[in-house]
């Protein structure tokens, strides 16, 4: 075991290490053991931390695949963040203790710089991982990519899959690019957008994972936002309670690690797993503007990379302690069903952009089995004669 | 008299998260619920003492 670095925080401290790779949150007493002195945020009350553990740099919105559903509507001249505002946003990140950065876009790939800004991100302390489509990628840039600490590839299916759910017939390119960079790293895995065409095909994903000898499968749930805002693909209520035990199938079958994105924390909930075990495994719904922060290409930082309003990245620093107030505070004003919840203060009310994207950022997310339970018990509206 | 309380892990998440667009949480381990995060729990906390040494 590797400490790599720690940070004070109001319970205690999160601590870094580098092997294997993961984030400890630690009580105050533990800090004392481990040698780090007393904090002044020990005495403050409980809140936000106070940075976020990871942030999302969406480099650009400049891509050249056109997939159909894209949530960041990127194009062949999307906006990007130059080398010199990238690299000022790390050393702000640093400045604040941000262990993680996720690079994506847009196709991160595509940028010129994209590998000066993972080398900086390297030099200030902070691990840059990457998410990528895979297109174009050859075994020179593969070779390069080991400054990254995990890099995902995206693949939404197997074949037909993949041409269905993304519009064109990438998936030879991206299962070249996974072997060609687990050739040169074991950190490699897939990305897969789980959205109501392409749920029966997940399995499909899984043997991928297994055959390729990759480290993980990451399952995204399907958001209505940018290109997708067009498209009718959210799960439907049975897809949503067959998710969380698609995935222990997964898990157990093709004995293949598989991460679920916060946005699916109603799905996980609804079966009511261990409370205590989801707690310590950091299993939870919106943590945007709290443990996640984003930064966009246009620069200003957002809760997430779904959200779009929201402050000037450079003053990410001094903005952060009051910044995402509605968001943070939704456990304290959440409205039914959530307010009664067993699970509210692991879930926060799923996920923030999708619930804006149905109307209101505050609402329950409306692709929550127990919310849409409760709609349908609620009486109809009387109508005036 | 008073006992002395050893410090305790609270949480862990491991790897990181490459996805730039929301955070990914491994639930390998939520499978084998409370007692094996308890576990974990206390094995993470001796061997980082263990560092300390």
């Amino acid at each position: 075991m590797k400490v790599a670095r720690a940070r004070a925080e109001q319970f205690g401290g999160i601590v870094e290490l580098s092997r294997p790779r993961a984030l400890l949150h630690v009580d105050r007493q533990m800090m004392r053991e481990l040698g780090y002195p007393e904090s002044p945020l020990w005495q403050q009350p409980e809140g936000p931390l106070s940075a976020p553990t990871e942030v999302h740099l969406v480099l650009s919105r400049r891509c050249a695949a056109g997939c159909r559903g894209c949530y960041v509507d990127a194009t062949p001249q999307g906006a990007a963040l130059s080398r010199e505002e990238a690299c000022r946003i790390l050393d702000e990140l640093a400045a604040m203790g941000v262990f993680h950065v996720a690079l994506g876009g847009g196709e991160a790939l595509e940028l010129d710089h994209l590998f000066a800004v993972a080398e900086h991100a390297r030099a200030v302390g902070i691990t840059p991982n990457l998410t990528t489509s895979g297109l174009g990628l050859d075994e020179r840039t593969a070779e390069r990519c080991k400054v990254f600490g995990q890099i995902n590839v995206s693949v939404d299916g197997v074949g037909d899959a993949y041409r269905a759910a993304r519009g064109f017939d990438g998936f030879p390119h991206a299962e070249r690019a996974l072997r060609l960079l687990r050739a040169v790293k074991r950190e490699v895995g897939i990305n897969c957008v789980v959205s109501r065409s392409s749920f029966e095909g997940i399995g499909e994903v899984a043997r991928l994972v297994r055959r390729l000898n990759l480290n993980e499968l990451e399952l995204l749930r399907f958001k209505p936002v940018g290109r997708g805002a067009r498209l009718d693909e959210e799960l439907t209520p049975e897809q949503a309670k067959r998710l969380w035990p698609m995935a222990r199938r997964l898990v157990f079958r093709h004995r293949i690690r598989v991460k679920l994105d916060c946005s699916f924390a109603p799905m996980v909930f609804w079966h009511k797993p261990s409370a205590r075990a989801a707690a310590f495994f950091g299993v939870q719904g919106c943590v945007a503007g709290d443990v996640l922060a984003a930064v966009q290409p246009e620069g200003q930082f957002t809760g997430c990379s779904f959200l779009s309003s929201g402050e000037d990245s450079f003053r990410l620093r001094e903005k952060w302690p009051t910044a995402f107030a509605a968001i943070r505070g939704y456990v304290r004003t959440a409205p039914e069903p959530c307010a009664s919840c067993e699970y509210l203060h692991l879930c926060r009310g799923g996920c923030r952009a999708v619930s804006r994207a149905h109307g209101a950022l505050l609402d329950p997310d409306p692709g929550c089995p127990r919310v849409q339970e409760h709609r349908a018990r609620r009486p109809l509206p009387v109508l005036a004669q | 008299m008073k006992l002395f309380r050893r410090g305790r892990v609270l949480q862990a998440t491991f790897g990181c998260n490459p996805n730039s667009s929301s955070l990914g949480v491994d639930v390998t381990f939520l499978l084998f619920g409370s007692i094996c995060a308890s576990m974990i729990a206390l094995f993470l906390g001796a061997l980082l003492r263990g560092e300390q040494k």
